[in-house]
């Protein structure tokens, strides 16, 4: 599979309600949000297991997701990008028809 | 706990670990003096500063530069080795872009060198994502009402420079002198140029 | 579960304290605990990401009060301790 083929850029995706115990990349602003696929950012090691200290670690697709402040704050004009290992998106159908 | 060391106290503690670690062998001291050179040398803003400036006057290395920042800095001899990865991202008259990292404190240490105090302090982390707009007028930065801000986190191993606006007035000068124009600020964006 | 460095949209960290440190390192031992970090990461003692997760695991209380290298180098003692490589208390025995 080619790098970022999941998520093409443009696609609308959420962030999953992910609240681990463990270390994880993903901030507690953007949990749970719907977002727009920048581009790919190249493959890493999941830092969430990474940090386990464990050999382990799968390595995955990185995407930079923009957000809207709206819809991570409700209220702001800017934009929020974060980049983001593939398990902790998912495709947001709905925010595709926005 | 840490809260109550004082500088001296932190200092013992350090040296202590220090020596510990070489009587297990774990460390040799001068290959610590090794590190803390290689981590210093050669980081610099005025790295960064000659990126900008080539960018400026090259409109081919300016493109290359946007799309695959890492190869681009390459070119001029910068992150070479580096696992990481670069991207420029350049403001317009339009646009405006500001780099944070909420999580620790990740920056482009080759590129800008050492980080100031205030990228890494909570305040910074927290409200620039939020209210950018506030926090660009506390640093002195105005900027007209309809621009459009896009604040950069870096969550993984990318790491970002912006490529601020050549100022106007500056079409006789030479590569050198426009990179002596380019602060740190930025870079990071924080500041016009 | 919420950790004390995942700050991003937090309210009440105040202004920022724009003063531009010229400096790199406000006292040499700033300097040496880079260069341990650096040494003991080389040598597969521990990577990246457990160093930010150890940061990440202090009391927030003492992650607060702590300076940015003092959180590094707590960091680096307790993944020391939980790799076997220093005993608990040697340190300050």
């Amino acid at each position: 599979m080619a790098d970022g083929d999941r998520f093409p850029p443009g696609t609308a995706v959420r962030t999953f309600h992910h609240d681990p115990p463990h270390h994880t990349r993903l901030p507690r602003y953007a949990r749970g949000k719907r977002g727009v696929v920048v581009e790919p950012e190249g493959r890493a090691e999941l830092a969430d297991v990474s940090a386990q200290g464990r050999g382990d670690a799968p390595v995955e697709q990185v995407y930079a997701v923009r957000f809207a402040a709206r819809d991570l704050w409700g209220e702001g004009d800017h934009h929020v990008v974060l980049d983001l290992w593939e398990s902790y998106l998912e495709a947001d159908e709905e925010g595709a028809a926005r | 706990m840490s809260g109550d060391h004082s500088d001296a106290t932190i200092a013992q503690r350090v040296r202590r670990l220090e020596t510990l670690l070489e009587e297990k062998g774990v460390l040799s001291g001068a290959r610590l003096d090794e590190i803390i050179d290689a981590s210093l040398t050669g980081a610099s803003p005025a790295n960064g500063a000659r990126v900008v400036a080539r960018a400026w006057t090259d409109a081919d290395f300016r493109a290359r530069l946007l799309a695959d920042g890492t190869a681009a800095v390459r070119e001029l001899g910068f992150m070479e080795g580096s696992y990481q990865r670069l991207r420029v991202v350049e403001n317009t008259d339009t646009t405006h872009n500001v780099i944070v990292c909420t999580l620790c404190s990740c920056y482009p240490l080759r590129l800008l060198g050492p980080s100031p105090s205030w990228y890494k302090s909570e305040a910074y982390r927290s409200r620039v994502v939020r209210e950018p707009r506030a926090v660009l007028a506390e640093f002195g930065l105005e900027l007209p009402a309809g621009t459009e801000i896009t604040v950069w986190d870096s969550s993984a191993e990318t790491r970002y420079m912006v490529l601020p606006r050549r100022p106007d007035g500056t079409d006789d000068l030479g590569e050198e002198q426009l990179a002596a124009l380019v602060t740190r600020n930025a870079l990071i964006g924080t500041a016009a140029v | 579960m919420a950790r004390i460095n995942d700050v991003g949209g937090t309210e009440g960290f105040g202004a920022v304290d724009i003063t531009d440190d010229a400096e790199p390192f406000h006292a040499d031992w700033e300097a040496r605990v880079v260069g341990l970090l650096g040494a003991l990461r080389a040598q597969g003692i521990f990577n990246t990401n457990e160093f930010r997760d150890a940061i990440e695991s202090m009391p927030p209380r003492e992650y607060l009060a702590a300076s940015y290298y003092e959180r590094w180098f707590e960091a680096i003692c307790t993944l020391l301790e939980r790799k076997g490589v220093i005993k608990p208390g040697e340190l300050d025995g």
